[in-house]
């Protein structure tokens, strides 16, 4: 599918002095929003994606990936120093970061948190490298009706996956749908449910939905809770001793079953559409605890751990990518903004995108990698920053975050429309979330929309019009089988302590206390 | 709030899924009668979804614990705040509304500090002016 030439000539695209730039700023920015409480990778990217308008391709996408990947380690600092974690998935770490804290061993902690992050994602990104081609030429041979069933089996297992309940999924999924459905249909071309705004004609813009639902709803949210203000300094405390402020190789060395076991963890549910870093961090912090001859120590500042929770957030990334590029499926949000990114720049997820953009793709896979050997030196050098950052107060981060997204969504929408749907949409994600419906389900399915009724069409054109002729593809008949059975599975069986709470549509309060395994 | 507030936005979407089948969907979209799926087929299943699914939560609510009424006035107050930004800004433009909306979100966050004020209200929207018209050279909002 791809020669050797394009693979080789994508990873040597990375070391151009502009793309290398790009990673490097990524990475940085990431640690830094995920040091702050707050905002977090997420919101960052929401902001960030109107800004690479301007950049090619490979720069703008590699920048966004060193955001999310810089977040990760940013998000630990909060948690091992104030048990805030900086993003959700830092939640578990906080369980043994924040008591080594306490011990005086705050840099010991972030650090280990560092090069469990840093392994987990490079070993999943290794996974992804080696996998995602021969998955996209299977997928390749998939048609139209595969494609439908596929896409249901994706909405049955994100629905029951995230959120408090299925139903809520369901309803989540279906309001997201609908709302794709606003513009012109794409089989026709006739104008459907724009109430007479002919702006709305192309149908609501991507960025006004995902910036206002992710970024500013989330502002809204923290804003209205009353969280803001002044940043309390924050005390460090500190033994004074050497080996207290690093990992040694030692140390390192005998969490290396922790590490596999996490980023396996983290690689696998990261594969699977609908299960968040957070699922992975617990899940494998459990098993890990489970496995040991001292579980007794869990809780009360042990580097493993921290080596299981990170490792296994961290793996979530690049795992993430592979139904995004193999499928075209975006399994969470921060694969929904990487593909929402693609289709700015004229690409089109999926299969097609390894024979048509191959060596973008392993552009893409080249600077993943090089961000996971900047995150090491880039959080190696700037932690006792970091450290500082964290009591950077919201009032004014909040106020630029909002200044951002104005400007943000005016440039990618070109006019104030797109910024007043924005709004809309960043109230109707104060609601979701208030009510305990999940915003990411709704992005998703927002984003899926079009491409599900598309291939709905053709899948019917293909049938003669008659859907029950759907026998003819056994692949679709054991998806929709599949996706039957899954939902029968969640409703029989909810698995909250599996419930990714990456999303913006966890319940209020939900905390590591519930979460605790 | 806690089953209530699920009976509520059950209840919301039942009649919303309704609502969209009966009247919205016959009157905001045409019908072809050529092709293969018609444009009304998908926004109609999807509205009977949502409202099979709002009525299932009303019979069956989760545990979900909404916000109290506080929260939701401080959310509208901010909503306001920006709407009233967004129409500042189409009359003004973004450069003369930037500093002033940057003021007020901060004052109603609880910051006093004048120097942090003062990083909000004057640095941040010139570095914002600096990156979108001088270097990535694109207008402004407004």
């Amino acid at each position: 599918m791809v020669d050797f030439a394009t693979i080789l000539a994508g990873f040597g695209d990375v070391f151009t002095p502009i793309n290398l730039f790009f990673v490097i700023f990524g990475v940085l920015l990431g640690q830094f929003v995920g040091a702050v409480p707050g905002i977090g990778p997420v919101m960052a990217m929401a902001i960030a994606i109107p800004f690479t308008f301007g950049l090619d391709p490979l720069p703008a996408i590699a920048f966004l990936v060193g955001v999310n990947k810089g977040g990760l380690v940013g998000g630990a600092v909060p948690a091992v120093l104030m048990n805030t974690p900086g993003t959700p998935d830092a939640a578990a770490t906080a369980m043994d970061g924040y008591p080594l804290a306490q011990q005086g061993k705050p840099l010991k902690a972030t650090k280990m948190a560092l090069f469990s992050s840093v392994t987990g994602d490079t070993f999943s990104d290794i996974v992804l490298i080696t996998v995602a081609a021969p998955l996209a030429i299977l997928a390749l041979k998939m048609g139209p009706v595969e494609v439908v069933a596929l896409m249901i089996f994706a909405f049955s297992i994100i629905s029951g996956l995230m959120g408090e309940s299925l139903t809520k999924g369901v309803i989540a999924a279906a309001l997201g749908l609908m709302f794709s459905f606003i513009g012109t249909d794409p089989e026709h071309f006739t104008p459907r449910l724009i109430f007479g705004f002919w702006d709305l004609f192309d149908g609501l813009a991507l960025p006004s939905v995902a910036i206002g639902m992710l970024a500013i709803s989330e502002i809204l949210r923290r804003m209205s809770e009353g969280r803001g203000g002044g940043g309390a300094g924050l005390t460090v405390p500190d033994t004074g001793n050497p080996e207290d402020r690093r990992v040694s190789w030692a140390e390192y060395w005998a969490c290396r079953y922790t590490l596999m076991r996490g980023a396996s963890i983290g690689t696998i549910l990261g594969a699977l559409p609908g299960i968040g870093s957070t699922a992975a961090a617990f899940m494998s912090y459990a098993m890990t605890k489970g496995a040991s001859k001292d579980p007794d120590s869990f809780g009360k500042g042990n580097l493993h751990g921290i080596a299981a929770t990170e490792s296994a957030n961290s793996a979530v990334v690049g795992a993430n990518l592979i139904p995004l590029l193999t499928l075209g499926i975006p399994g969470s949000v921060t694969a929904a903004l990487i593909i929402s990114a693609f289709m700015i720049h004229g690409m089109q997820p999926g299969p097609l995108l390894f024979q048509n953009q191959g060596r973008l793709v392993y552009g893409l896979f080249g600077a993943m990698i090089m961000a996971n050997f900047m995150n090491l030196f880039i959080g190696q050098a700037l932690l006792r920053f970091w450290v500082k950052v964290i009591s950077a107060p919201e009032a004014v981060i909040f106020s630029a975050a909002l200044l951002l997204c104005f400007v943000g969504v005016s440039m990618a929408t070109n006019g104030l429309f797109g910024v007043t749907v924005m709004l809309i949409f960043a109230v109707f994600g104060v609601l979701m979330h208030s009510f305990g419906y999940s915003v990411v389900i709704f992005i998703i399915a927002f984003f899926l929309g079009p491409q599900f009724e598309k291939s709905l069409a053709q899948a019917i054109a293909l049938l003669n019009g008659n859907i029950l002729n759907i026998y003819t593809s056994p692949v679709a008949v054991a998806l929709l089988v599949l996706s039957v059975v899954s939902i029968f599975w969640f409703l029989s069986k909810r698995t909250n302590e599996v419930a990714d709470t990456t999303n913006l549509g966890v319940p209020d309060g939900e905390t590591l206390d519930q979460k605790d395994p | 709030m806690t089953n209530s507030a699920d009976r509520m936005t059950g209840a919301f979407f039942l009649l919303f899924g309704l609502a969209m089948v009966f009247l919205v969907i016959p009157e905001y979209v045409e019908d072809v009668d050529r092709g293969s799926l018609s444009p009304k087929t998908m926004p109609t299943i999807i509205a009977w979804v949502l409202a099979f699914c709002g009525g299932l939560l009303v019979v069956k609510p989760t545990n979900h614990k909404a916000p109290d009424a506080r929260f939701f006035i401080r959310a509208t107050i901010y909503v306001a705040v920006l709407g009233a930004s967004i129409y500042a800004m189409s009359l003004v433009g973004f450069i003369y509304v930037a500093p002033v909306l940057a003021l007020i979100v901060m004052l109603m966050i609880g910051e006093r500090r004048p120097v942090w004020l003062g990083f909000g209200v004057v640095l941040m929207p010139a570095a914002i002016w600096f990156l979108v018209t001088q270097l990535l050279e694109r207008g402004l909002p407004g």
